[in-house]
C-alpha cells in the first residue's frame, strides 16, 4: 500500500511491476466474469494507480458509465453544424484548446481532432435539448476524444452529460454554483481554521469553478494525472470532484494560512493549481472525506449557504440534497459499523470545530464506495423518490 | 514543443505577479502591502480579447496561446505612479454569457473600474455592450465608477467590422473613452500599457476615498469625492 508512483530502485520497481501485473489480470478476470463484475471495476478504477493504461479504460469506461458499445450514436449529419446555435461557441474553444492535445502531435492530427470534437460536442448537445454547453465542457469531452475515439466517446459522453455533468448544463448555473456551495462545509469540517481564514477573504469559490466542471482537464498539463482523476470520478458519485477539490485546498492549508487574507492573494493562489500533486494520496484522501462527511451530511449547511446568497432555495435544490441520499446512507452506515468495531469512544462525527479528519484504512472504503457507486450511474439523478422530498424542509 | 511552450506560458504568468520568487506557492510573496490596490475588472463578449490584454499588460507581452477563461481568472502588476506605489489587479472574467449570470457578480464587490471589451473584426461582440453594460450597472454601486471602452485585435485592419466613428459615437453616449488597440501588435509607443496607466492615474487622482487600502492619511470622509474633471468619465 505504500507504493505511490514507479520507484527508483530495483526491488521496489519489481514490486510495483508486479503490483501492475496483479491489477491488470484482476481488471481483465473481471471484464471477462458473466454479468460483468461492474463493482471490482469501479474498486480497480478507484484503488492507486487507476485503470493503468488507456488500452484498459477503452474497455472500462464504458463499462463504468453503463454503456453499451455495441450500439453507438450514429455518425453525425453533414448539416449538423449548421443546424446547431452553439456552433460558434464550441468553436471559439476547441479551436483555443491547443494544450489539450499531446505535445508533439502534429498540426494535422490535430486539426482533424478538433473537427471530431466539435461534432461530438455539438450531436450530444442536438440529441438531448435540456443540456446546455458551457465553456470548458469541451475539456472533459476531450479527454474521452483522446482515450476512445469519436464514436465511442459521443456514447460515453451523452451518457456522462446527463448523469454526472447534467446540473453544470442547467440553463442557469444556479446549480452549479449549488454544488460549490459544498466546498466551504467539507473545509469547515476537516480543518476550521483554513475555512474561517477563507471566509474572511471572502475568496468565495469561483477559484474551484473550472476545476469541477472541467474535472480538472482545464487545468493539469499532465494528461497521465487528467486520466486517472477520471477513472476515479466515473466509478464515484457525482459530487467526488468537489471533495478533491477539498482535498487540493486542505492539502495546501499552509499556503492559504501564509497568504494574505484578500479575496485577491487567495483567489490566486488557489486558482494556480500545483502540477506536482500526490495524487493518490489525494484520491484516497477524498475518498474518506466522503465516507465520513457524506453529502446528505453536508446538504443543509450548503443548501444555508446558497440561501444567504440568493435568498431563494428552489426545489432543484432539494431535488439535488435528496438525491444523495442513498448512496450516502449506505457509506455512512458502513462507515459508522467501522467506528463502532474500531474506535467506540471517538465520536469522530459529532464534534464539530475540531480538525476532524481521520484517515481510515485507505482503500478498504472503496470497497464501500464502489458498490454503492454502481447505483449512482444508473440513477443519478432520478433517485429522489418524491417522498424523500420531505426529509428536508 | 506544446508542452514547454504552456510551462513557458504559466512561468512568466507567475512572474508578471508582483514579488515574484514565490515558485508554485505563488502569492506567499507578494509584497507587504502598504500600496494601494486598483482592482479593475475586465468584461465583453467570448473570445474579444480579455485574456491577452490582461496578460499584455501584466507580463509585458502577447500570450502565445489562451484557452477559454473560466470564471475569474486574476492577474497583477505593481506600478509606480507620482512615486507612490500602485498594485494594479485585473479580474479577467469569462465571456460566455452563463458564467456572468451568477458566478461573475461576486467580483464586482469593491471594484474601482470597469473596461468593457469588444473586438473590432466581430460587430456581434460590439452590438452585445449594451448588456454587458446593463449588466455592469445593476452590479455596481454607484455610478461614479471609471469604464472605458476598448475596441481590441486593430492590427486586422483588413477584417475590421466596427468602423471608428460608430464605437466613438456609442461610447460618447454612454460617456466613455474609447481606445482602439491590439493586445497582439500594439502601436510603437505600447498602447495597451497606456490604457491601463492612463486607468490608473484617473484613479489616483480622482477617487482617492474608495481604495480598499486607503494610505495612512487623514482624509476618510463618507462623502464621494469631486466629481471627475472630465465629462467622459462618468
Amino acid at each position: 500500500m505504500s507504493v505511490r508512483r514507479p520507484p527508483p530502485n530495483g526491488i521496489a520497481r519489481q514490486d510495483y511491476d508486479s503490483k501492475k501485473k496483479r491489477k491488470v489480470a484482476e481488471i481483465y478476470q473481471a471484464l471477462s466474469s458473466s454479468p460483468i463484475d461492474v463493482a471490482a471495476l469501479r474498486r480497480m478504477a478507484i484503488s492507486e494507480g487507476g485503470l493503468l493504461t488507456d488500452e484498459i479504460r477503452r474497455k472500462v469506461w464504458p463499462k463504468l458509465l453503463n454503456v453499451s458499445t455495441d450500439d453507438l450514436p450514429p455518425p453525425p449529419e453533414p448539416d449538423l453544424r449548421e443546424r446547431s446555435t452553439d456552433y460558434q461557441q464550441v468553436l471559439l474553444d476547441v479551436r483555443r484548446s491547443l494544450r489539450r492535445f499531446p505535445p508533439g502531435m502534429p498540426d494535422e492530427q490535430r486539426e482533424g481532432l478538433q473537427e471530431e470534437l466539435i461534432d461530438i460536442i455539438l450531436q450530444v448537445l442536438e440529441r438531448n435539448p435540456q443540456l446546455h454547453y458551457y465553456q470548458g465542457y469541451h475539456d472533459i469531452v476531450v479527454t474521452f476524444l483522446l482515450v476512445v475515439g469519436e464514436r465511442l466517446a459521443t456514447a460515453l459522453v451523452e451518457k456522462l452529460s446527463t448523469h454526472h455533468l447534467r446540473d453544470f448544463m442547467d440553463p442557469t448555473m444556479d446549480n452549479t454554483k449549488h454544488i460549490l456551495n459544498y466546498l466551504m462545509p467539507i473545509i469547515d469540517q476537516v480543518n476550521p481554521e483554513v475555512h474561517d481564514f477563507m471566509q474572511s477573504a471572502e475568496v468565495g469559490t469561483i477559484f474551484a469553478l473550472s476545476w469541477l466542471i472541467t474535472w480538472f482537464g482545464h487545468v493539469l498539463s499532465d494528461f497521465r494525472h487528467v486520466v486517472r482523476l477520471y477513472d476515479f470520478f466515473l466509478a464515484c458519485h457525482p459530487l467526488m470532484p468537489i471533495y478533491f477539490a477539498a482535498v487540493i485546498v486542505l492539502y495546501r492549508e499552509q499556503e492559504v494560512l501564509d497568504c494574505e487574507c484578500d479575496m485577491a492573494s487567495v483567489h490566486h493562489l488557489l486558482s494556480q493549481i500545483p502540477q506536482d500533486l500526490p495524487y493518490e494520496t489525494l484520491i484516497s484522501r477524498a475518498g474518506d472525506l466522503f465516507v465520513q462527511f457524506p453529502p446528505s451530511e453536508l446538504a443543509r449547511e450548503a443548501a444555508q449557504q446558497q440561501a444567504e446568497r440568493t435568498a431563494a432555495s428552489t426545489f432543484k435544490d432539494f431535488e439535488l440534497a435528496s438525491a444523495q441520499q442513498r448512496p450516502d446512507a449506505v457509506l455512512r452506515q458502513r462507515f459508522k459499523e467501522r467506528l463502532r468495531l474500531e474506535e467506540p469512544t471517538k465520536s469522530v462525527l459529532t464534534k464539530p470545530r475540531t480538525n476532524r479528519f481521520v484517515k481510515l484504512a485507505v482503500m478498504g472504503l472503496t470497497v464501500a464506495l464502489g458498490a454503492a457507486a454502481l447505483a449512482v450511474v444508473k440513477s443519478a439523478l432520478e433517485w429522489a423518490p418524491k417522498f424523500e422530498l420531505q426529509i428536508f424542509p | 514543443m506544446m508542452a514547454a511552450a504552456a510551462v513557458e506560458l504559466e512561468s512568466s504568468l507567475e512572474l508578471s505577479f508582483s514579488g515574484g520568487g514565490g515558485g508554485g506557492a505563488g502569492l506567499g510573496s507578494l509584497p507587504p502591502a502598504r500600496s494601494r490596490i486598483f482592482k479593475i475588472i475586465v468584461i465583453g463578449d467570448s473570445n474579444v480579447g480579455k485574456t491577452c490584454l490582461t496578460y499584455r499588460f501584466c507580463a509585458g507581452r502577447f500570450p502565445q496561446r489562451t484557452e477559454a477563461t473560466i470564471g475569474v481568472d486574476f492577474r497583477e502588476r505593481a506600478v509606480t505612479i507620482d512615486g507612490e506605489r500602485i498594485k494594479i489587479q485585473l479580474w479577467d472574467t469569462a465571456g460566455q454569457e452563463r458564467f456572468r449570470k451568477s458566478m461573475v457578480q461576486h467580483y464586482y464587490r469593491n471594484v474601482h473600474a470597469v473596461v468593457f471589451v469588444y473586438d473590432m473584426t466581430n460587430v456581434a461582440s460590439f452590438h452585445n455592450l449594451p448588456s454587458w453594460i446593463e449588466e455592469c450597472k445593476q452590479h455596481l454601486l454607484t455610478n461614479e465608477i471609471p469604464r472605458i471602452l476598448v475596441g481590441n485585435k486593430c492590427d486586422l485592419r483588413n477584417a475590421i467590422q466596427v468602423p471608428t466613428d460608430l464605437a466613438q459615437k456609442f461610447a460618447d453616449t454612454y460617456s466613455m473613452p474609447l481606445f482602439e488597440t491590439s493586445a497582439k501588435n500594439p502601436n510603437d509607443n505600447d498602447q495597451v500599457e497606456a490604457i491601463f496607466m492612463t486607468l490608473a492615474h484617473k484613479l489616483k487622482s480622482h477617487k482617492p476615498l474608495m481604495l480598499s487600502q486607503p494610505p495612512d492619511n487623514s482624509e476618510i470622509q463618507l462623502t464621494h469625492g469631486p466629481k471627475p474633471a472630465l465629462p467622459c468619465w462618468c
